[in-house]
């Protein structure tokens, strides 16, 4: 979930409790949950934007995978299971949505069973009921290649005959729909998260009518995503679905100007218990400039930011000034900014090195350049609290204030073979030169000159390279180029799933290493052979694996797979040491006081726009 | 002169042609980032990545791509003509996206070019008329500073001065008419229009000023003045009308030149013009955008080369086209 | 995007129809008479008297550094408050302090040792570049002219920023740059660019110069005692060239320098750790910190104004006592 271009970085679900309350009170700013007493008066229309809409998908729900897109879609789509749109660990929890209950699954936990909810229409201009067939199409279109479905993994090879095929969508002989109000779906093997998989937006019912007429992202299903949820895209009910010839984009949606929701007519609040839909509408516009939106929102045109990090001088603003605070929101998210050493690249091969790394990095300093504690926690170990908490008190690497610690440093470095003269400083030929690569964009930039610094104490001089971030997570999830990269401080991780696993498997598991794409970009778990085939060279002292322990952890449930995991994040951190994790983030975000109830989706990890209330008399 | 017209053009449209493969070259050949890895999603199977090539057109050889969009170009796609494709980032029509925000960079330059001939051009008569003067000196003064200066320093610095402190203008931003009323478009475009001018205005001044100087020394001229013709009818009737034909050849190429996106000006003051568009496009591998864009603007200059070329035969009899 | 200002400055008026340069004095003017002239012109050697001191500040840059105590890229936890908000101008930090924390007063020093780098060497190359393809070109004239015209022709309609983006992304990818090696991302790309998209200028001026000149006697008399082409062009040609050269190169300067500066802002290239005024201000507008740290915006800025202001008051001087009659 990283890949959108600025700020979308995760969502994240899940099943284990989780100490989000707890990291929560440690950040100023206003609480969460700010709702007034009372009852909140619906109407009004929620104006924001956003520096870009980031999406990569071309805003089809079988595409899009971003935070930012789901927000939106929480607004328009309604899934089999959903969640309740809240802060905190209750807000990762899937409550049934369209599906009368949570399921149920034989004992076998091969097989899956949910009733639909009677008298749910899709919004204009379709205006039927929806049936178990239209969610089987939403899985049938998944597994089209040509639309570019950028989560099927969770899907192909899970349920039976779903794979990915070229054409049409076609029928998948593991979902079955005995009649309109039920769907069955088969498993190849025992999935235990399988029904948090079902709340995600490409599993949404989708008419067949409209979205065959579609089979290439670009320019497609996005433009015109007929609704099943409170809201719809304006225009949608000009739109004509007599036949594909006739049906062009809905006004309300341009991918580089706008998108506005207004209420969907069919939606019945009696049939939904997770959404509020307190405002009339969604009117979200695109303004690459960050500073302006704040400058609007400050200004009183704008109700309030969306995913954008506000820039310094606005938390200062915020922060200190007692009038202003209660608009500042401060949410923890379930994402961690990391820096990465690639364990194929002298001196990163050596464990001392980056253990040297790990106690010379000023956390402090990295925090102050995205604009002080609101906006993360600083990290002591790799896993979120969310994910596996192993407390704050869990650092094995902590030094005063967090500022580095020189001497401790030094003390790991003098183990080096890459400090044969026992100096303290990376002395070898191979500490000079390497490429430290990074975002082009603030705070990252404003972060660096801080670690290069903090590198050079110790011998590390490496030459900073700044990519737009798309660019720069290419250079880094391509082995052969990621190889020419010793150290990224550009990465962040935000889980897929509230499970511990989507902070291992994928990061650190040697399956996870593909030549193009991978998101271990360590390398860890890198065999010899791999890196022949990859077409890199291999250290001598070779590289450290966490392979079996990810691997004992997998088959585990509850409890014993959170401490089983805990310990995979310990071991990373003393034996493997891939990483400098650098601070686990907030969402922050700034509201004008038209924002009369505040809520957050800990889910996206952004404002609850399904759940917020403005006093404006605004329309979309 | 029908056959000089057609000729050139002929030719513009090779220089054209040339660009765009250029361009082709530089941004498919050795690109940054590959697009279809960029849009292929997390833990792509290379089948995907395929897909998604297939999808941008990216898995024909090089020169098919190329000849293919020479061939929308003539003869149009399915968004109408000139086909320039679709974005990448976006998925929508390239036509559409340049026309929304060449609107921006049109509005920005109409005005800030009206802005810099009001300025410069009196700046440039008053220097030539006395040299040596305090209002000579003052003017060149002015020139030479805004020669100098770099724009996004100026723009910052006005953006600090008259809309952080004085308060006395509208901050960054572009306000559609359509939506806001052309009275805050207006006024957030007035800083934007002054800050692009002033660069110009500056180099205008020092253009009229030297042209001017030097018609005054002709013969014709002296003759003007021996004939009694009062000095201000000598200047304004027979001085500028010399001393401005080149101005007339500027303005044009400067003026085609401002339709590639005034980059500096856009990125200071967040218009979303094509110079906005262009960089983003560069950060986002968006190659069909950055293609059209290169194709828009090299196409402004060599026409607006053309233009000037004769409409200067008719300001200078001098000048005659085979 | 040529037009973009910054970068523009002098270059029209270096365009050989526009220019009068003195085609009639090269040659009868001797260079004591030139320089005599330039003498006069008090402006342009106060302008001269700068320039000899921002070089002089570019090679003592460490030393100053030394003195003040701070580095260019040391930071300074007391610089920043706990949202990282900069201080400003004290004591201890004379121009304030960045978003990173570091000295303004020293980066700026230091920031005039890559302008100038950059600007001298790009410009350098170019000239070379320039000089000899518009002599190649002016004196074979015939299919050889047409090309390197052509060529030329092309280079200056291309959008110059949007290629210099491009050519910046493409060659920031890998390890080594591109050209393999020979342009590494960083001031080695940037020079490179600047170099690629300034010689056209100067081959354009040198072809109309030789173009008048090669129909001159003296040339006619090098021919008649058996002078080869190669030896003519530069020992017979260039020499007289050598004037207007010098001219035109020092009005090229200032604005290779805002080029630089417009690349940095821009983001082309230069690291946030390498010193650069363009960087810093693009620093200074992120985030608008200008509305905050308006230091970081008004000193680095200054000293770029007053760069290129000191280049082309040397520029215009030299220029005005080539050609009398060009008078500012």
């Amino acid at each position: 979930m990283r890949r959108s271009p600025k700020g979308s970085a995760l969502f994240v679900f899940g099943v284990a409790a989780l100490l989000i309350a707890t990291a929560c009170s440690s950040n100023n700013g206003s609480s969460s949950s700010s709702s007034p007493s009372g009852a909140v008066k619906k109407g009004g229309t929620y104006r924001s934007a956003t520096s870009s809409f980031g999406f990569v998908g071309d805003f089809d729900p079988v595409g899009e995978y971003t935070a930012v897109g789901f927000s939106y879609y929480q607004m328009l789509l309604r899934t089999l299971l959903n969640y309740t749109g809240q802060a905190g660990a209750a807000g990762l929890v899937p409550h049934p949505d369209l599906a009368t209950d949570m399921g149920t699954v034989s004992p076998d936990g091969l097989t899956y069973t949910y009733h639909l909810k009677s008298g749910i229409k899709f919004g204009p201009p379709i205006n039927r009921e929806i049936t178990s067939s239209d969610i089987k199409y939403a899985f049938e279109r998944i597994d089209s290649s040509s639309l570019v479905a950028q989560y099927a993994f969770y899907y192909d090879g899970v349920i039976q005959g779903m794979q990915q095929h070229s054409g049409p969508p076609k029928n998948i002989s593991g979902i079955d729909t005995p009649d309109p109000q039920t769907i069955v779906f088969h498993l190849t093997t025992p999935t235990s998260d399988f029904p948090a998989r079902l709340t995600l937006a490409a599993t949404a019912p989708v008419p067949q009518e409209v979205a065959k007429c579609f089979t290439k992202p670009s320019g497609g299903y996005g433009n015109d995503i007929v609704s099943s949820g409170p809201y719809m895209i304006q225009g949608a009910d000009q739109m004509d679905p007599s036949s594909c010839s006739t049906i062009k984009p809905m006004s309300g949606y341009d991918p580089t100007s706008h998108l506005i929701l207004v209420r969907n007519p069919n939606w019945d609040q009696s049939t939904d218990n997770l959404r509020k839909a307190y405002v009339n509408g969604l009117n979200m516009s695109i303004d690459s400039n960050v500073d302006d939106i704040f400058n609007k929102i400050s200004s009183g045109s704008l109700d309030g930011s969306f995913y954008e990090i506000p820039p310094p001088t606005v938390l200062q603003k915020y922060s200190t000034d007692s009038s202003l605070k209660p608009y500042l929101h401060v949410d923890p998210q379930n994402t961690t900014y990391y820096i990465s050493m690639n364990l194929l690249v002298p001196p990163f091969d050596d464990i001392h090195v980056r253990k040297a790394v790990n106690w010379i990095i000023d956390k402090s300093a990295i925090q102050k350049a995205w604009g002080g504690p609101s906006t993360g926690t600083i990290a002591g170990h790799i896993m979120p609290p969310s994910m596996a908490d192993l407390g704050a008190d869990y650092n094995p690497y902590g030094t005063p204030g967090n500022q580095g610690d020189l001497a401790k440093a030094e003390a790991e470095m003098k183990q080096s073979k890459y400090d044969p003269g026992k100096t303290g400083k990376c002395t070898a030929s191979v500490c000079s030169g390497i490429i430290l690569l990074n975002r082009n964009e603030p705070p990252w930039t404003d972060a660096e000159a801080g670690i290069v610094a903090d590198l050079a104490k110790i011998g590390i001089n490496v030459k900073a390279r700044e990519m737009e971030s798309g660019a720069a997570y290419q250079t880094i999830d391509t082995v052969k180029s990621g190889a020419q990269v010793g150290i990224s401080m550009n990465p962040r991780w935000g889980a897929d799933y509230g499970d511990p696993n989507t902070f291992a498997q994928p990061l650190f598991s040697s399956d996870s290493l593909i030549p193009v794409g991978t998101s271990n970009y360590s390398m860890v778990g890198m065999t010899s052979s791999m890196a022949k085939k990859f077409g890199v060279s291999y250290p001598a002292g070779g590289v450290p694996s966490a392979d079996s322990q990810i691997n004992a952890c997998l088959p585990k449930t509850g409890q014993d797979r959170t401490t089983c995991f805990q310990g995979v994040d310990k071991y990373l951190m003393e034996d493997v040491v891939p990483w400098v994790p650098m601070f686990w983030a907030n969402q922050v975000t700034i509201t004008s006081p038209t924002v009369t109830n505040w809520a957050f989706d800990q889910f996206t990890g952004f404002i609850a726009l399904q759940n917020i209330a403005v006093s404006n008399t605004a329309t979309p | 002169m029908w056959r000089y017209i057609i000729r050139r053009l002929i030719l513009v449209v090779f220089v054209l042609l040339f660009i765009t493969l250029i361009t082709y070259v530089l941004f498919f050949v050795m690109p940054p980032t590959d697009p279809a890895v960029l849009f292929a999603g997390k833990h792509p199977t290379p089948q995907v990545i395929a897909q998604v090539k297939k999808n941008f057109g990216l898995d024909k050889p090089f020169y098919i791509q190329y000849l293919l969009y020479v061939k929308h170009i003539v003869l149009g796609d399915q968004y109408g003509w000139p086909g320039l494709g679709f974005s990448f980032t976006t998925g929508k029509a390239v036509r559409s996206l340049i026309l929304e925000k060449l609107a921006v960079t049109f509005a920005l330059s109409v005005g800030a070019s009206i802005v810099w001939l009001l300025i410069g051009v009196p700046i440039g008569i008053i220097s030539a008329i006395k040299p040596g003067s305090i209002y000579d000196r003052l003017g060149m003064g002015f020139a030479l500073f805004f020669v100098s200066a770099p724009v996004f320093w100026v723009g910052l610095m006005f953006l600090w001065i008259f809309w952080y402190k004085l308060h006395i203008a509208a901050g960054t931003g572009y306000y559609p008419i359509s939506q806001y009323g052309v009275f805050t478009w207006a006024n957030h475009m007035i800083m934007p229009w002054v800050v692009l001018a002033l660069v110009f205005a500056a180099f205008y001044a020092r253009m009229v000023r030297g042209n001017l100087i030097e018609t005054m020394h002709e013969d014709y001229i002296r003759t003007a003045r021996a004939k009694g013709i009062s000095e201000r009818r000598v200047i304004m009737k027979h001085g500028l009308r010399a001393a401005l034909t080149p101005v007339v050849t500027m303005f044009g190429i400067d003026f085609g030149l401002l339709f590639g996106g005034a980059i500096i000006t856009e990125t200071v003051f967040n218009l979303q013009g094509i110079g906005l568009l262009s960089v983003q496009s560069v950060n986002n591998g968006d190659l069909p955008v950055i293609v059209a864009i290169t194709l828009v603007a090299s196409f402004a200059v060599t026409f607006m080369n053309l233009i000037v070329d004769i409409v200067y035969a008719y300001l200078d009899p001098r000048v005659r086209y085979e | 995007m040529r037009q973009d200002q910054s970068i523009r400055s002098d270059r029209v008026e270096v365009e050989p129809g526009e220019a009068p340069a003195g085609q009639s004095s090269i040659g009868k003017t001797p260079w004591q008479l030139f320089w005599r002239r330039f003498k006069k012109d008090k402006v342009a050697l106060v302008g001269g008297v700068v320039i000899i001191a921002l070089i002089v500040i570019a090679i003592l840059a460490p030393l100053i550094a030394k003195m003040v105590g701070h580095g260019p890229n040391e930071l300074f936890d007391s610089a920043t408050n706990e949202f990282g908000l900069p201080v400003g101008p004290s004591a201890k930090f004379w121009f304030g302090a960045d978003r990173s924390g570091r000295d303004v007063f020293v980066r700026t020093i230091y920031g005039a040792r890559t302008s100038l780098a950059v600007a001298f060497l790009a410009t350098g190359i170019a000239t070379l570049i320039g000089v000899t393809l518009g002599l190649i070109a002016g004196y074979l004239a015939g299919s050889v002219d047409m090309v390197i015209s052509r060529i030329i022709d092309v280079v200056l309609s291309l959008p110059l920023l949007l290629f210099a983006l491009g050519i910046s992304a493409a060659c920031s990818v890998s390890k080594n740059g591109c050209l393999h090696g020979l342009v590494q991302p960083g001031l080695r790309l940037v020079v490179f660019i600047i170099a690629l998209f300034t010689w056209p200028y100067l081959a354009r001026i040198v072809r109309g110069q030789v173009l008048s000149l090669r129909e001159r006697e003296f040339i006619e008399a090098s021919h008649s005692m058996g002078a080869g082409e190669w030896r003519i062009m530069f020992a017979d040609i260039l020499p007289n060239l050598a004037a207007p050269i010098i001219v035109y190169t020092t009005l090229i300067i200032p604005s290779n320098i805002l080029f630089e500066a417009a690349l940095s802002f821009l983001g082309v290239g230069i690291p946030q750790t390498t010193p650069s005024w363009g960087r810093m201000l693009s620093d200074a507008s992120n985030s608008q910190m200008f509305t905050y740290a308006w230091w970081m915006m008004l000193f680095p800025g200054l000293f770029l104004l007053i760069t290129t202001l000191a280049f082309n008051l040397v520029g215009d001087g030299l220029r005005d006592a080539l050609d009398p009659r060009s008078r500012r």
